[in-house]
């Protein structure tokens, strides 16, 4: 019973809870930019009006990445309601990036090409960073299951502070903030029209819209686990580290990917090194 | 009962293939294949309930096996003098007269009395090697049939080469079988340099210069390994006093047994699966048909020298050596996959594929805890059926485009999609849970967490895995316009193999819990606790679990309801790609300068400059070449 | 109950697709100043995509000239129904003082259809923001034409 509840509580906080985090988004950026900013509930009317419109395509096989990609995320985010393995849920949610990616490859404009690569490189400069953190975690906590971390009596975050910043970086990577927004970006013009988005459209893009917010779910999920032990600690955590995203969005420009995969990859691996040995000799 | 079996699976692929090279009427050779193919799978699956055993036969038609298998020795290594001189290659030469010089030392100066107490033992590593071997080899050389006839029919050969290619095919299968159920020392380097012959043989098949060159090169790399493995025997029997397989791993390196032959003997075992800095072999495998690539290069024989290491691993806990074998295998892992990136020759990113996962294999080895082990067969055999139907399909593909480049594979979904398919869903199989690839890299993972230069470069390699995969299956199905779904003919027997292969990869996914139960944990025997357990299809150890059950069912829901939209997606409007609006009505084509048409066309990222083949190789070898020298010095 | 969310959400959530026919460029500037601080246009939930597939209005300024009219039948035919056009500007409704001119067609309803008119040498934001709302009451129209085919 309590396992059908902790299911439906992650098939609803996708949408619930990434939905008004995409909104709440949406809100302060504007108002740093000195605007007013649409209401928060914006991005359900967006993804409404986008399942309404008429479905058109490409290539028949865009409709099935974007619902395995929404199927794979929504699965990831359910895995990590149910406290299964970290590194599990790690390889779930890879499976829906790389389904976007393949739909956009579907397409021969070179927008969707060129932006399908982007994607991948992105993907690859942001794969190893996670993986470190979920090891980073299981030698602090000596388990990969969700369920044992969460009874971890002090705060991750005070042994693992640069894993929390190589975090940083896979998160700014995944939420397609400036420097690393190379691929599709949520506000304006890209040079290379919407990237990877760019053939999606209608209900296969509304899907993508929404697999995108359980993908802000896990990562603040992620996130929530390093200070797992007190709600006001997790509230604190995330509000704060969201709205350093949203800053660093605004301050920085876009970037290449020649500069996003040698700058990340290094500090990532410096950093990740760093907190690793220091992890391996408290042990 | 168990004893019949045995014989059947080593010796009836040696008479399978003296038949097929005497009758020289194509149907009759296809009919000899298949049933070979067929008795072998049958068998390999009655053996299951009877492993652990030992058997030990005293004679063949009444001549003592140790006898036979002395001649046959010294006859398989003068072939490869024969080779050496043909090939006026000096290092073959030198090695061959060495394993002679040793083999002669170690038979008649210095073994006496018997050698071990069971000739062949198999426990249910050897028994899953076994399985694969028998199911997959005899699948792969099902779809060799109609292969070699397009093969033959494109290259317009006069003469058919098929009775050679078939008789070292199915010989092939016969040292498989021996290699890997042999126990006495002596039989198994038989196999092992038997082995080395064929693959020899089938590289250089089409006996053009480059294959030619090419077999050259894979004979003196291999009959590096064979040299080592022949020394490493010498020491062992001076030691011991036995070359029973078996007893040397109980002994180990604590009462008695210097490492330095066991290390000789990971060595042979690096070369035999193609590590660096020997990978250039494996490359140049890749000259030969399909068949053989997919069959020796990457499902069985590269498998030999994992199935070795992953077989001494309990000789080599808690060493010095094991720890090297850790850090070397999952640097394979990363700089293979690292290659892989810069690759846009087909064949070749599957074979840089197969390198990075034997890495991964002998990581697993190294790292020497029951997980990793478990990993480690797992990985044995859910990569041998996703990468030989991934040949296979290459294989298949490059026959209809003539070319084996991703970029001439581009939208062949429009041309091929049942082929483009399969060979989708096997890059997925891969790549994605919950299909076993991946599953054994996960345990791999969590084995490997407490070895931080590993689990590093294992990360970094991971990473680096996904981003080829997903490109090339992205390729293949850039098609724009794809409503229209018209299956291509192929052969029955093509349709027939690629297809069980696919669906027996998941199938065996699925069933990885009993899997596991059947086959791995007595194949871990008393050296390792079973690391998991098995309740409600979920997989569970100490600080991990993968719900695999429950995952495969969500997946294949969620594959149901992909296909379904696929269907809708059918009717939906098709619409250009974005072009700016300056699309025309063909395809993929828009009004340029001058109001000429123009096509639109995109490249994969190779990443030459970061990720070549030219630039990366040389780092690659040298690092291992220092890791190497590390691993055999320590050892001193 | 859901469809009816649909319906409202159409009309909260509009997004332009502009497109320059040949304009001298002074309408398009008071296009994109509808997106600055000023008149701040977001918090309509408009956003300015540049992609016809995501598109639900398009904005087009500028006479159609004979070049680029099958680009702009092009671009309309890639977007996904309902859809509105909004034609801006003297030069959108019939050509402007451009009419005669030996390459232009003269206005963009003479390729594809246009709902809504702006009128104007430039028009003003507010006009253009005005013309925008006009047209996000004919989604309804739209929605119902395509269900009974017409």
């Amino acid at each position: 019973m309590n396992d059908y509840l902790l299911v439906a509580a992650g098939v609803l906080a996708g949408p619930v809870i990434g939905g008004l985090v995409s909104g709440a988004d949406r809100i302060i950026t504007a108002r740093v930019q000195a605007r007013v900013g649409p209401p928060l509930f914006q991005p359900f009317y967006d993804v409404a009006k986008l399942l309404g419109k008429e479905a058109i395509v490409v290539n028949v096989w865009q409709a099935f990445c974007a619902y395995a990609y929404l199927a794979a995320s929504v699965i990831a985010v359910v895995l990590f309601f149910l406290q299964s393995d970290l590194l599990l849920i790690f390889f779930t949610q890879a499976v829906g990036a790389l389904f976007l990616v393949g739909g956009a490859l579907t397409s021969t404009s070179p927008y969707s090409q060129i932006g399908a690569h982007r994607e991948l490189l992105q993907i690859l400069t942001y794969e190893p960073l996670l993986f470190f953190v979920i090891i980073g975690i299981y030698l602090e906590t000596h388990s990969f299951k969700i369920a044992d971390i969460l009874r971890w009596p002090e705060p991750l975050l005070l042994k693992l502070p640069f894993l929390f910043v190589v975090l940083g970086y896979a998160l700014t990577i995944k939420l397609r903030k400036s420097p690393f927004d190379l691929s599709t970006c949520h506000h304006a013009h890209q040079e290379l029209v919407k990237g990877l988005l760019t053939d999606y459209s209608g209900p296969f893009l509304a899907l993508t819209e929404v697999a995108h917010w359980f993908d802000v779910v896990f990562l603040l999920c992620l996130c929530a686990l390093f200070w797992a032990t007190s709600w006001v600690g997790i509230a604190i955590l995330l509000i704060v580290t969201y709205l350093l995203e949203i800053v660093i969005d605004n301050v920085t420009a876009r970037m290449t990917w020649r500069w996003m995969l040698g700058y990340v990859w290094a500090m990532g691996l410096a950093l990740s090194l760093v907190n690793l040995i220091w992890l391996y000799a408290a042990r | 009962m168990v004893n019949e079996l045995s014989t059947i699976l080593v010796l009836l692929p040696f008479v399978s293939a003296v038949l097929i090279y005497l009758i020289r009427v194509s149907a009759i050779r296809s009919l000899i294949v298949l049933v070979t193919g067929a008795v072998l799978i049958v068998c390999s699956l009655l053996l299951i309930p009877y492993a652990p055993f030992s058997w030990s036969p005293h004679a063949l038609l009444g001549v003592p096996l140790h006898g036979v298998v002395q001649v046959a020795d010294f006859a398989l290594l003068l072939i490869i003098l024969y080779f050496g001189y043909k090939h006026r290659n000096l290092v073959i030469q030198v090695l061959s007269v060495l394993q002679i010089a040793t083999m002669v030392y170690l038979e008649f100066f210095m073994v006496r009395g018997p050698i071990s107490t069971d000739i062949f033992y198999c426990d249910n590593l050897s028994l899953i090697m076994v399985l694969v071997a028998s199911i997959v080899g005899s699948l792969i050389c099902f779809q060799a049939i109609p292969y070699m006839k397009k093969h033959e029919h494109h290259l317009h050969l006069e003469k058919s080469k098929q009775p050679q290619f078939f008789f070292v095919m199915i010989l092939f299968l016969g040292a498989m079988n021996g290699v890997v159920l042999a126990n006495d020392m002596t039989f198994f380097y038989f196999f092992f340099e038997l082995t080395t012959l064929c693959s020899f043989l089938l590289i250089g098949h089409d006996a053009t210069e480059i294959a030619t060159k090419n077999a050259v090169r894979a004979l003196w790399m291999n009959s590096l390994g064979g040299a080592a493995f022949a020394i490493a025997l010498v020491f062992i029997y001076s030691d011991l006093g036995h070359l029973d397989m078996q007893q040397v791993i109980r002994t180990g390196p604590v009462a008695g047994l210097y490492v330095l032959p066991v290390a000789l003997l990971v060595f042979s075992a690096f070369t035999k699966s193609a590590q660096f800095p020997f990978q250039s072999w494996l490359l140049g495998a890749m000259v030969a048909p399909t068949p053989v690539s997919a069959l020796l290069h990457s499902s069985t024989m590269v498998k030999v020298g994992v199935y070795f290491a992953l077989r001494l691993a309990p000789a080599i806990q808690l060493n010095f050596l094991s720890q090297t074998v850790a850090v070397f295998g999952a640097f394979s892992f990363l700089a293979a996959a690292a290659l892989a990136i810069g690759q846009s020759n087909g064949k070749k990113v599957l074979a840089y594929s197969t390198i990075s996962n034997l890495g991964l294999i002998f990581a697993c080895a190294g790292i020497n805890t029951p997980e990793a082990i478990t990993a480690g067969i797992l990985l044995i055999m859910f990569h041998a059926v996703v990468k030989a139907l991934l040949f296979l399909c290459v294989g298949t593909i490059e026959q209809s485009i003539d070319s084996r480049d991703i970029e001439d594979m581009r939208g062949v979904y429009g041309k091929m999609p049942v082929t483009a398919l399969i060979t989708v869903m096997g890059v997925l199989m891969m790549i994605m849970p919950p299909f076993g690839v991946l599953l054994s890299k996960w345990m791999a993972m969590e084995a490997a967490a407490r070895n931080i230069y590993a689990i590093i470069m294992i990360g970094l390699g991971s990473a680096l895995t996904v981003m080829y995969w997903a490109r090339w299956a992205g390729t293949l199905m850039s098609d724009p316009f794809a409503g229209r779904f018209k299956a291509e003919s192929q052969p029955v027997l093509t349709w027939f193999v690629l297809l069980g292969l696919c669906v027996g990869c998941g199938v065996m996914s699925f069933a990885i819990p009993w899997l596991y139960a059947l086959l791995v944990v007595p194949a871990l025997g008393g050296a390792y606790v079973p690391p998991f357990t098995v309740r409600e299809g979920i997989l569970e150890s100490g600080f991990g679990s993968f719900p695999i059950v429950p995952l495969c069912i969500v997946a294949a829901f969620g594959f149901l309801v992909s296909i379904w939209a696929v269907r809708r997606a059918a009717r939906a409007r098709i619409v250009s790609p974005y072009l700016s609006g300056a699309q025309t009505s063909e395809v993929g084509t828009f009004r340029g300068p001058m109001n000429q048409p123009v096509k639109a066309w995109a490249r994969n990222y190779y990443l030459n400059a970061i990720f070549g083949e030219e630039r990366l190789t040389v780092w690659v070898n040298l690092s291992a070449g220092v890791l190497l020298a590390l691993m055999m010095g320590g050892v001193l | 109950m859901f469809k009816s969310f649909i319906k409202k959400s159409r009309i909260k959530s509009p997004w332009l697709l502009h497109f320059d026919c040949g304009s001298c460029n002074g309408c398009d500037i008071e296009v994109l100043a509808c997106l600055t601080p000023v008149y701040d246009i977001e918090r309509f939930g408009i956003i300015n995509v540049g992609n016809p597939m995501h598109a639900d209005i398009m904005l087009v300024t500028g006479t159609v000239n004979h070049r680029n009219k099958k680009v702009l039948a092009n671009l309309y035919e890639q977007m996904p129904h309902p859809k509105v056009v909004v034609a801006i500007g003297a030069c959108g409704l019939s050509g402007g003082v451009f009419r005669d001119a030996y390459n232009v067609v003269g206005g963009v309803d003479k390729v594809i259809p246009v709902d809504v008119y702006v009128s104007g040498c430039p028009a003003k934001p507010e006009a253009i923001i005005d013309g925008v709302v006009m047209a996000l009451g004919k989604f309804e129209d739209k929605v119902k034409a395509l269900r009974t085919g017409t």
